[in-house]
């Protein structure tokens, strides 16, 4: 196990809930059918992880359009519906993460995560309008890049 | 305070409250042993003051998120948060002792590049 895994904390604690699920079989089964594979685990959590950013973001933007002042207005759009929910769906996002953490090494998942940067940049491009110009799109590929190195076998395979 | 402040403070926070979140669970394993009932292990969670301040780091840093990218391009916020593997790196070899190896400096430096393309954009 290695060390330097800081979520190794927490997968310790998803450990238990599965261990003693053996009490109930059935629900243990359908529990590992749906998420006992790592690529699932992963994708919802990237899903959810892009979608709850996305919509945060969407409830703040809605807000700016409000009548509020000063604090009125700072509270007012934090309690956007869609910012309520998008933060709900983000906690549900990294639910996921951990489960997909407690079955695969995160320095093989960390270097596929980086693929949520990628998304949240290009959907806040398509949907939002944001001009997003050729540093900021190359700060993301460099991101990337340094993301996949976090790979342990990076050195060997590129070597 | 500055909307970009607001954005680093909450990425800043987040990588604090993952540093306390494992000490408190690595204190909280050594606390309950080899009793691994959910009620242990609930009961032990509430009791690590380390497990209440990254509460406390996490809740501020959300609300540092909000009020920050009100007034910022998501595009812009978002990718700052792999600054966050930057400074966990950092702060785990400091208080951790942990091995960070050539690979994973490598990797810090050329996410911190990403991350000044970003913050300049």
């Amino acid at each position: 196990m290695k060390t330097h895994d800081l979520e190794i904390g927490s997968t310790a604690l998803l450990d238990s809930p599965v261990e003693s699920g053996s009490v109930q079989p059935a629900a243990n089964s359908v529990f590992r059918a749906i998420i006992g594979r790592w690529w699932v685990a992963f994708s919802a959590s990237s899903l959810f992880v892009v979608s709850g950013h996305l919509l945060i973001k969407a409830g703040l933007n809605a807000a700016t359009a409000s009548q509020y002042v000063g604090f009125a207005r700072v509270v007012h759009s934090v309690l956007q519906v869609e910012v309520i929910a998008g933060l709900l769906i983000y906690f549900l996002g990294s639910v996921c993460w951990m489960i997909a953490v407690a079955q695969r090494e995160i320095s093989f998942l960390y270097p596929l995560s980086s693929i949520n940067y990628v998304l949240v940049v290009v959907t806040s491009y398509v949907l939002f309008s944001e001009a997003v110009s050729l540093q900021r799109a190359s700060g993301v590929a460099v991101i990337v890049l340094g993301m996949a190195l976090m790979n342990r076998r990076a050195g060997t395979a590129s070597a | 305070m500055n909307a970009k402040l607001m954005i680093w403070a909450s990425v800043a926070l987040s990588a604090l409250a993952q540093i306390f979140l494992k000490h408190g669970l690595s204190n909280l394993q050594r606390a309950i042993g080899a009793n691994r009932s959910v009620l242990s292990l609930g009961l032990g969670v509430i009791r690590q003051g380390f497990v209440w301040l990254w509460g406390l780091c996490f809740v501020a840093a959300t609300g540092l998120w909000l009020l920050g990218l009100q007034k910022l391009d998501l595009s812009y916020a978002y990718p700052l948060v792999a600054a966050g593997y930057v400074l966990v790196s950092i702060l785990s070899a400091f208080f951790f002792h942990e091995r960070v190896d050539r690979n994973r400096w490598a990797a810090v430096v050329v996410i911190s590049l990403g991350v000044l393309l970003i913050a300049g954009s």
